[in-house]
């Protein structure tokens, strides 16, 4: 094996530098969980590992009528973050079911989102959050909706000088609810067949003023279900209306079959993840609407 | 980080060794300082065999670089005995049972022990999310909620099972 080289710089400068000069031979290390792996089969071979460890970047904090979400920042702090608990309580329950605890100390919500799984869990809630990615190199910063970054199983449009920094979400309105429900094999320590998450903001008179639905893998990238969205949108809920959204949902599921489940069974699941999702959501904005 | 080693505070002391970034923590602590009771069941994060508490969190040691524990507190299952005997949570294994072929007892005591150490009083829903990244193929789970709430108890001052 080659020799690799190691940094761990303490200010983000450097390390933008040294992706600068290092492009795609240099890999950003966060909590390591799929790197290990991806270097030990020999998938990917870098020359230079650059650890954010030291950057200070997993802050949780409220800005304004924005949340900002370290990129480093582990699914065990956004797990047990009372921010997050209050105003996305969909990523907090995508936290809860991923892996186990030991896990969740290490994996990152930055390397959640670039190692681009079609089934990272954390990706369906931020969807429905409306979440934005920062994007920062030497050159300077970008800000991208998170819907634009994925581009295929593996594939965002990060480019080799940038490092994720940080996730912005806006602080969801008053009146809204949320869910995500992960379909997997355990309960822990299981990668999805089927995850969605759902969220709905209401207006005063009860109508539908934001509707979010996210599916995971079910698509070459996590995907919204637009229509479903759209059949939603400014009418007051019923069960029959959120019933019709979930099987306009199954338009855009494209699934394929693995050693986890068939083609079939994930689309038979999509429809009926969605109508839970959705009345979950919607007595949650209800809940939310009557309290605000 | 090639220039003198690696340090880290491994069981409360200084120690310090050489491993480039192609190697885990987990190869480290068995290989460079002959602490083999922390086991390597998958090398892929997933069993739980390897289970440390690195500044005060339970991680799988196969799933942090060696360069990463610069600087940090690693505990292993060597260190949870102290010079009064085995800890409590060591001794209610061994009451109850909590083990067949012990393979996964190190990472088990490590993720439990982390949790008694920020909730003294775990439900047993606390303690089956605690082990859910730890997999035990023999004895199965039971007897390890058993044994928690046994050392709890004790270690809460001799009560009886919360």
């Amino acid at each position: 094996m080659s020799e690799m080289s190691y940094m761990a710089p303490e200010r983000l400068e450097d390390a933008l530098a040294a992706k600068a000069e290092h492009g795609a031979h240099a890999r950003v290390v966060a909590g390591a969980t799929d790197l290990i792996l991806r270097m030990r089969d020999g998938v990917l071979r870098p020359d230079l590992l650059i650890d954010l460890r030291r950057l200070a970047l997993d802050a949780i904090e409220l800005d304004g009528d924005a949340l900002r979400l370290g990129a480093y920042a582990t699914h065990g702090q956004l797990l047990a973050d009372p921010l997050v608990a209050a105003h996305l309580p969909a990523l907090r329950q995508a936290c809860s079911e991923f892996a186990g605890p030991p896990i969740r100390n290490r994996g990152t919500l930055g390397g959640n989102l670039v190692n681009a799984s079609p089934a990272a869990d954390l990706v369906p809630p931020l969807l429905a959050y409306d979440a934005c990615v920062i994007l920062d190199s030497a050159d300077g910063r970008r800000e991208l909706p998170l819907a634009a970054f994925f581009t295929g199983p593996g594939q965002t449009v990060l480019r080799p000088d940038e490092i994720l920094t940080e996730v912005r979400l806006p602080l969801p309105p008053a009146g809204t609810g949320a869910e995500f429900i992960k379909l997997g094999q355990r309960r822990s320590m299981a990668i999805s067949v089927v995850s969605v998450a759902a969220r709905l903001s209401l207006g005063a008179a009860g109508e539908v003023q934001v509707a979010r639905i996210a599916l995971g893998a079910v698509a070459p990238t996590v995907v919204r279900a637009a229509a479903a969205e759209e059949a939603l949108q400014g009418h007051a809920p019923d069960a029959g209306r959120l019933r019709a959204a979930a099987g306009l949902a199954g338009g855009a599921a494209t699934p394929i079959s693995d050693p986890r489940a068939s083609r079939e069974y994930r689309a038979r699941m999509v429809p009926v993840l969605v109508r839970r999702a959705l009345e979950a959501a919607w007595s949650a904005s209800r809940e939310a609407a009557a309290h605000g | 980080m090639a220039e003198g080693g690696i340090r880290c505070t491994v069981n409360g002391q200084e120690a310090r060794f050489e491993a480039g970034p192609e190697r885990t923590l987990l190869q480290a602590l068995r290989e460079e300082l002959g602490l083999t009771g922390t086991k390597d069941g998958c090398s892929s994060g997933d069993c739980g065999a390897c289970v440390v508490i690195m500044d005060g969190q339970p991680v799988n040691a196969c799933m942090v670089l060696a360069p990463q524990a610069e600087g940090a507190r690693i505990r292993t299952v060597e260190g949870l005995a102290a010079a009064g005997g085995l800890h409590p949570l060591q001794r209610a294994f061994g009451e109850t049972w909590a083990f067949q072929c012990g393979f996964c007892t190190p990472g088990m005591l490590m993720s439990c022990v982390a949790l008694l150490e920020a909730n003294d009083r775990p439900s047993r829903d606390d303690i089956l999310t605690a082990i859910a990244g730890n997999f035990c193929r023999c004895t199965g789970y039971q007897a390890v909620v058993k044994a928690v709430q046994q050392a709890a108890a004790e270690m809460r001052g001799g009560e009886g099972p919360a």
